[in-house]
């Protein structure tokens, strides 16, 4: 450390140095001439005992050490050479900031996503705890690992393996505090929520256990810092202050450490509040959640400190054994087949380690994240091996001056250091600007990403892990660069170097081909993983969602969250749906429970009875639709008649029921027979499922969680039960935008504090759900563009040298008698080689790194032929365009020049 | 004619230079010196490596330096003794005192 603080107080130690120097000469100096030796006679004595110039020379080396002297003296000659040759600086510096820039730019989402440890105490020992097996219970509310909270309270006595056990879900609810009702996303958490986690507040106080103590305890909530800063500006007598979830009253009583957003990387909680509060979370059922089985939260536990994940799930299962067979005794277990039952018996507690908390973001990009980071790793590789490329490039033109070095007495590995040297500070001057552009270039990217929380949940600053990869990234690029022209510039004989005419030394021909191939390797498949993509997205967007977008509006409504009870909500919506039909700007309306394309759904498998009782093998997805949903959308009614008013009847009222199911949903089960007049009923497995509805009709398929989407379908009637949340589509007349405001008044006259969410075209939808494909395709399509560019530059980088340097002998061969083709194809033979090397080295990775992509596709294989054949056309006539521009200007050489060049 | 001097021996040139400030700060030129006289012109000690050693000893911590007046009236930098460099001294005295007693006791055993 003190040397390299000595080297910024360098002027100040030499001037010291000096005036100590000066006052020793002076003295003795002056000794001496008093004891009579003349004073010229004296100096020259003086300054031969001294030695003044070594003396400097040993104290700089005490101060600064002898290597870091070097070093530096070594950067500064790289830095003029570089200024000296600024072409060649800029080349270089452009593909290692793009290269770093991108590594680090996808990196940090990585980070983010996928590797970043909550910021809790000890979070190492966080476990997620999940049900592995049958649960019974099917539909839980939720998203995902979801587990009923008895089991959660059960497992907190569980002291033996575990420090303590929280549980949490994710609600969004309305928030009311000074101003409107917003929505706002937040946590209702167990009283033991921020104990386990080791979060403590910021002000006031966190969820305690006695919040929860009891249902309906604590009316509490604990705001998040970055929403208290954001809308509260950090005022300190926020303690205290009632604040509106829904229509309930409750009191902040406090706001969590600065930092802590909660478990669940992609949803960034506004508040928590209690679980005794469930009440007012506005989850759709109307269960006693605290005592049901149904399947609502996620589990988290902080382990002992001596205890493994495997150790806590072994140590559980003798009482999770004797849970299980105890609740079946319990009142109100469903009656199961002795099938189902040793099924339901056999299950079992899976405990996993979950430093990151529970992300189901992480869960849905981590796939094409990993990928992308591997796409710019190759990337980030091909610029190094463009970086060393041009620098045997620059070494030929260095020979003269190297072996000049070499022959006044530069060891070998000094040489080879100055080279690495050069390459280390342009890696990091190239690592500096590939910081600098990252955060732009990660704000693209979350813009790309799919979930509108992600742009909430992620961030686009550098934090100190991400310079530190930016820097090791750089560190490693620049070796990897350097390497190969400093070891060469130890290799190469002295008197060779020397020997060879100017500009032509240094060979290295054979080192600059193995990289242009495996340049033409990288690009290869970084080229057939874009076309890959590519063709996912074009064949997403000409398949299209499977009904007309064009002039279709759709936005939704949330009730509930506004304190509205259900039957007021449900007369609301249909309200509404009837208004809005009668708008002169809407050419027809219709409204469905569920969003189509929006990623959720609700599923659950379907009992039939046809000549017999059967249940679907597989989920069906659910929608319920008002009559007119079809025709609105422009999906086809295949068979049968659309839902009618008859149709919508209140729950309760006896008569038959009606149903619609899809094409792919009579493909896959009622095969062969006629779909019209099968009595459905959601719901498999246990016996008192009785099919009631009638199929109807049958429609085209459509998508419904998103694009790709290809499931099988059941629609109910809209208004036949309680519909407390709706999404209205509307085709319009004319333009969209001059629907729009007309719209809006109508929702807002009927109630003027019900916000609106998600009012956008269905173009717009469909975009938005092919946004993971849209950023694979735009990154590696650029990712792509870019190899190619590399390694085009590096081929006639690399064939211009060849040629220079077989000018000579092209010329003895034209004179000889040679035609103009002969020696075109001579210099073309060895582009092609170095092509043909390139694809067949990439052939064999493509196949392996395959399986990884596969599931990211659509409608083509990773292996697709015709795919690979097509990009591998594109890169070698690329690359022979590249090639031929040198060797067209060699086979123009007429003899008499070429000759005379020697 | 001066009788013959003996370069002085690898390393004990710290030793001697913390001995001689452990009496009293001085400047480089004063150790200069005052090396000169204790070694009674026997040990030859090379005016050039006496600075970078300073230096270093400066740099381990051993000595602290500040400019004062000396006594010619000019400023010099004048090097003194911290607590780490007396301990330094201690561990060398006793060191050398064992490495010397070694060396005699085999002269001793070898003139027996």
């Amino acid at each position: 450390m003190i040397p390299l603080f000595n080297w910024f107080r360098r002027s100040f130690l030499e001037r010291g140095l000096d005036r100590e120097l000066q006052y020793h000469l002076d003295r003795r100096v002056a000794d001496l001439s008093a004891s009579g030796i003349p004073e010229p006679e004296a100096r020259r004595r003086v300054a031969a005992e001294l030695g003044l110039v070594r003396v400097r020379e040993e104290v700089r080396d005490v101060w600064l050490t002898r290597w870091l002297r070097d070093f530096i003296y070594d950067l500064r000659f790289s830095a003029r050479s570089f200024l000296r040759s600024p072409g060649f600086t800029a080349a270089t510096l452009l593909s290692l900031a793009l290269g770093i820039g991108a590594t680090t730019a996808i990196y940090s989402l990585v980070d983010q996503v996928i590797l970043h440890a909550l910021p809790v105490h000890e979070p190492e020992r966080l476990v997620l705890v999940d049900w592995d097996g049958d649960d019974l219970i099917t539909g839980g509310i939720g998203s995902s690992n979801l587990m009923p909270y008895p089991i959660c309270r059960e497992l907190q006595k569980q002291t033996r393996l575990f420090e303590g056990v929280l549980c949490r879900a994710e609600i969004q609810v309305n928030l009311t505090a000074g101003g409107d009702p917003r929505p706002v996303a937040a946590e209702i958490v167990s009283g033991s929520y921020f104990s386990v986690l080791g979060v403590g507040p910021a002000l006031g106080r966190v969820i305690e256990p006695e919040d929860d103590a009891a249902p309906g305890a604590g009316s509490v909530v604990v705001l998040s810092y970055d929403f208290w800063q954001a809308q509260f500006g950090g005022a300190a007598n926020i303690v205290g202050s009632k604040a509106l979830i829904g229509k309930q009253p409750m009191t902040v009583v406090g706001v969590a450490a600065a930092g802590f957003r909660g478990v669940d990387v992609g949803a960034v909680p506004a508040f928590w509040m209690p679980t005794s509060r469930y009440a007012d979370a506005n989850l759709p059922t109307n269960d006693d959640l605290l005592n049901s089985p149904t399947r609502w939260l996620q589990i988290l536990a902080r382990l002992r400190p001596d205890v493994t994940p495997g150790r806590a799930q072994a140590g559980l299962r003798p009482w999770f054994k004797a849970w299980l067979q105890d609740s079946t005794l319990r009142p109100g277990f469903p009656t199961i087949s002795a099938d189902r039952r040793r099924a339901y018996l056999a299950s079992s507690l899976e405990v996993t380690p979950a430093p990151q908390g529970h992300s189901p973001l992480r869960q849905s990009l981590s796939q094409p994240l990993w990928l992308l980071f591997a796409a710019t790793g190759v990337l980030l590789g091909l610029a190094c091996l463009n970086v060393a490329g041009l620098f045997l490039a620059r070494g030929s033109a260095r020979g003269r001056e190297i072996g000049t070095r070499l022959a006044l007495g530069a060891s070998k590995s000094r040489i080879g250091r100055q080279l690495l040297a050069d390459s280390l500070l342009l890696a990091v001057a190239g690592g500096v600007l590939g910081a600098v552009l990252a955060p732009l270039a990660i704000r693209g990217l979350i813009a790309f990403l799919p979930q509108e929380v992600a742009a909430n949940a992620l961030r686009d600053t550098l934090s100190i892990r991400l310079l530190t990869f930016a820097f090791f990234a750089s560190l490693a690029a620049g070796l990897f660069s350097g390497l190969a022209p400093a070891l060469r510039a130890g290799g190469d004989g002295l008197v060779n170097s020397l020997r060879e005419r100017g500009g032509t030394g240094f060979g290295g021909v054979r080192l600059r081909k193995a990289i242009v191939t495996l340049q033409v390797a990288f690009s290869l498949i970084l080229l057939i993983g874009a076309t890959l993509f590519l063709r996912t997205l074009t064949g997403l967007m000409a398949k299209g969602p499977g009904f007309d977008t064009s002039g279709l509006l759709s936005f939704t409504i949330a009730p509930l969250e506004n304190g509205y009870a259900r039957a007021d909500a449900s007369r609301l919506v249909r309200r509404l749906d009837e208004q809005i039909r009668a708008l002169p700007a809407a050419r027809s309306a219709a409204t469905a429970r569920f969003a189509v394309l929006t990623g959720g759904h609700i599923s659950n498998k379907v009992t039939m009875q046809t000549d017999r009782r059967t249940v679907t093998d597989g989920s069906i997805n659910f929608n319920a639709v008002s009559p007119g949903f079809f025709a609105t959308l422009g999906v086809r009614l295949v068979a049968g008649r659309d839902f009618d008013q008859r149709d919508s009847r209140p729950p309760g009222e006896p008569g038959p029921h009606s149903a619609i199911v899809n094409q792919a949903f009579v493909k896959r089960y009622l095969a062969g027979r006629n779909p019209l007049g099968v009595l459905i009923a959601r719901g498999g497995g246990a016996s008192n499922v009785t099919p009631n509805s009638i199929i109807v009709g049958v429609v085209a398929d459509m998508s419904y969680r998103g694009v790709r989407d290809q499931s099988e379908q059941v629609f109910f009637p809209l208004f036949n039960s309680d519909d407390t949340g709706a999404t209205f589509y509307i085709k319009v007349r004319g333009a969209s935008e001059q629907a729009i405001p007309s719209i809006r008044r109508l929702v807002r006259e009927d109630d003027p504090r019900l916000p609106i969410l998600w009012f956008r075209t269905l173009d717009d939808q469909v975009n938005r759900s092919l946004s993971t494909e849209r950023l694979l395709a735009a990154l590696s399509g650029s990712f792509g563009a870019l190899a190619l560019l590399l390694s085009l530059i590096g081929i006639y980088g690399v064939m211009s040298f060849v040629v220079t340097r077989r000018t000579r002998e092209i010329g003895i061969r034209v004179a000889l008698g040679a035609t103009r083709a002969s020696a075109l194809r001579l210099v073309l033979r060895d582009a092609v080689t170095m092509i043909a090397w390139g694809v067949a080295l990439a052939l064999p990775c493509v196949a392996a790194l395959g399986k990884l992509v596969q599931s990211q596709l659509f409608g083509v294989t990773a292996t697709d032929p015709a795919t690979i054949t097509a990009a591998a056309m594109v890169l070698a006539a690329g690359a022979l365009a590249a090639a031929f521009v040198p060797a067209w200007g060699a086979s123009n050489v007429s003899p008499t020049d070429a000759l005379r060049l020697e | 004619m001066p009788p013959p001097r003996f370069p002085i021996p690898q390393g004990t040139l710290d030793m001697l230079i913390l001995q001689i400030l452990s009496l009293e700060s001085a400047h480089g030129y004063g150790i200069a010196q005052r090396l000169e006289q204790i070694s009674r012109s026997v040990v030859q000690v090379n005016q050039g490596s006496l600075y970078p050693a300073l230096h270093r000893l400066e740099q381990k911590g051993w000595l602290r330096a500040e400019w004062k007046e000396s006594e010619t009236g000019r400023e010099a930098k004048f090097y003194s003794l911290t607590r780490a460099g007396r301990h330094q001294l201690a561990v060398e005295k006793d060191s050398w005192a064992r490495l010397s007693g070694a060396v005699n006791l085999i002269f001793e055993e070898g003139s027996r």
